[in-house]
């Protein structure tokens, strides 16, 4: 308890003593996190956007037209494909019904066909874009299968920018991930290196090298995470505006965007837990390596 | 704590032989001065004592225990039983007087009441209350130099390591710190002081160790130094 209580004293010592470099490197990791937590943000809205785009994806199926077919066998075998997220029937009549009132005023022309020429139709929905080709393929494969309707350009292309942004998304994680962490090392290595005389000294009157070495893991562990709380606040205080900016403006997107509190504060905090464990990380290694040599007899 | 040199020699990259071939017993409790000009070894042979350097051959023994083979793990807790004053000081700038000496306790656990009392105890002993709060930066040479000798009491150590205490010092400051290391001894520790001041060594006649370009020129009990 009582080494707990110089440690954190050491610790205080640390930050009050070197405030200009603790500054530094809370300034910086507070603005690397903060635009780790923005990239992150934008990637999650992305992927948000994508997967509804990919939901919304239906592959209409047409069973040639054959009074002995059983409608319900058709549609367990359908329900059965590997692709199938859902699936809805659509009687001639229900689809006729659909057609009519799609087409509004124009739906008088409908009556100029006499007999109604649309069968039995399943309106599939797959999990995602990639699988509606897959899908397609299976569905003409069965003989009780007319057509198969589906946008064949739109699935293409959700599909492309689904695997294109899913890459982005964790090239620009890793970067940020990566460059905040090397920011927080080299800062924290001129910290240490601005004390390595004071460091020499503890050692040669009998401190050991990890009663040293906690107070200025700690520092570096606490001001990582002031950092990210600064960097959470930041992220909060922007977020929210721009949702409601973004809303305004580009109503397509209303449903696309993240907008629970819940998930972004725990957004937030994730944020919080992760800058302070790469702050304790890369304080730990480079303290460890310092200390280590600066401590090795000649 | 008794000290052990059998054929020390110490080079320096890329091939400077600092010490060589040094071989030489110390006692529990005996005051050993350790002269010869500058760039003789005094400083390197203290060196090798309190582990900052480690010998190139030959061995160094401290109670016994031979320092090459001490665990880096284990160096701080000898080191806590070895007072050290650097030539330099070796002060840390950012803590008050009060603050360098109590460091030593409270790197080693000892509750605060204890840490309080002990460096009110030290830091009246060279006579520096008054300044307990000032920064090093704040002090003169003399009175850094007592405070590095009141850290180095602090632990009440079996060994007393010097490096030039008196180097900086006006001769009345000098004849102060010199009261200090002889009361040191007197309560049976080690203190083994390197110097190239000759009125200190002759006024006292202690044993004289002679270093000269690295080798032992002279071990005589009760000596003189002539520079």
């Amino acid at each position: 308890m009582t080494t707990l209580k110089y440690i954190l004293r050491d610790m205080w010592r640390l930050v009050v003593h070197h405030w200009v470099l603790g500054l530094l490197t809370l300034i910086t990791a507070g603005v690397m996190l903060w635009i780790l937590g923005v990239t992150t943000l934008f990637s999650l809205n992305l992927e948000n956007l994508l997967s509804r785009l990919e939901s919304e994806l239906v592959v209409q199926a047409y069973l040639v037209k054959d009074n002995t077919l059983d409608i319900e066998k058709v549609a367990a075998k359908i329900q059965a494909l590997e692709y199938v997220y859902a699936m809805k029937i659509y009687s001639p009549s229900d689809s006729l019904a659909k057609l009519q009132e799609k087409m509004g005023s124009q739906s008088r022309a409908l009556d100029m066909l006499g007999e109604n020429p649309i069968p039995y139709n399943f309106e599939i929905h797959v999990h995602k874009a990639e699988d509606v080709e897959h899908l397609v393929d299976e569905l003409n494969a069965m003989p009780e299968i007319d057509d198969v309707v589906y946008a064949g350009l739109v699935v293409k292309r959700i599909s492309a920018l689904s695997r294109i942004s899913s890459r982005i998304a964790l090239v620009m994680f890793i970067l940020s991930v990566v460059i905040t962490a090397l920011v927080v090392y080299n800062t924290i290595h001129i910290s240490l290196y601005s004390r390595r005389e004071e460091i020499g000294i503890m050692y040669l009157v009998g401190a050991t090298r990890a009663y040293i070495a906690t107070p200025f893991v700690l520092e570096g562990t606490l001001l990582s995470l002031l950092g990210a709380l600064i960097a959470a606040a930041g992220i909060i205080g922007a977020y929210f505006p721009g949702v409601t900016l973004i809303q305004a403006n580009l109503p397509f997107l209303r449903n696309s965007i993240i907008t629970d509190r819940a998930v972004i504060f725990r957004f937030c905090a994730l944020l919080a837990g992760f800058g302070a464990t790469l702050g304790w990380v890369c304080s730990y290694i480079i303290v460890a390596r310092f200390i280590n040599s600066i401590t090795k007899p000649e | 704590m008794n000290i052990t040199f059998s054929e020390v020699t110490k080079t320096f990259e890329p091939d400077i032989t600092a010490l060589f071939d040094i071989s030489l017993n110390i006692e529990q409790g005996e005051f050993v001065y350790v002269v010869g000009q500058t760039g003789s070894g005094k400083s390197t042979l203290l060196r090798l004592i309190t582990r900052e350097i480690l010998p190139s051959a030959g061995v160094v023994a401290v109670g016994g225990y031979d320092l090459r083979r001490m665990r880096r793990a284990d160096v701080p807790y000898y080191r806590r039983d070895v007072g050290l004053v650097a030539q330099d000081f070796k002060l840390i700038q950012s803590l008050t007087v009060y603050e360098n000496i109590a460091f030593v306790m409270e790197a080693m656990s000892v509750p605060k009441k204890l840490v309080t009392e002990r460096t009110k105890d030290v830091i009246n002993q060279v006579g520096l209350w008054r300044r307990r709060s000032m920064r090093p930066a704040q002090l003169s040479g003399g009175e850094q130099q007592r405070v590095a000798i009141a850290r180095a009491l602090a632990n009440s150590p079996s060994l007393f390591i010097a490096d030039e205490p008196t180097g900086n010092l006006d001769f009345h400051t000098a004849a102060e710190v010199m009261k200090i290391l002889f009361a040191i001894n007197a309560a049976g520790v080690t203190v083994v002081m390197s110097t190239h001041n000759q009125a200190i060594v002759n006024a006292s006649r202690q044993r004289v160790i002679e270093l000269e370009n690295g080798k032992l020129i002279r071990d005589e009990k009760g000596g003189t130094y002539s520079g």
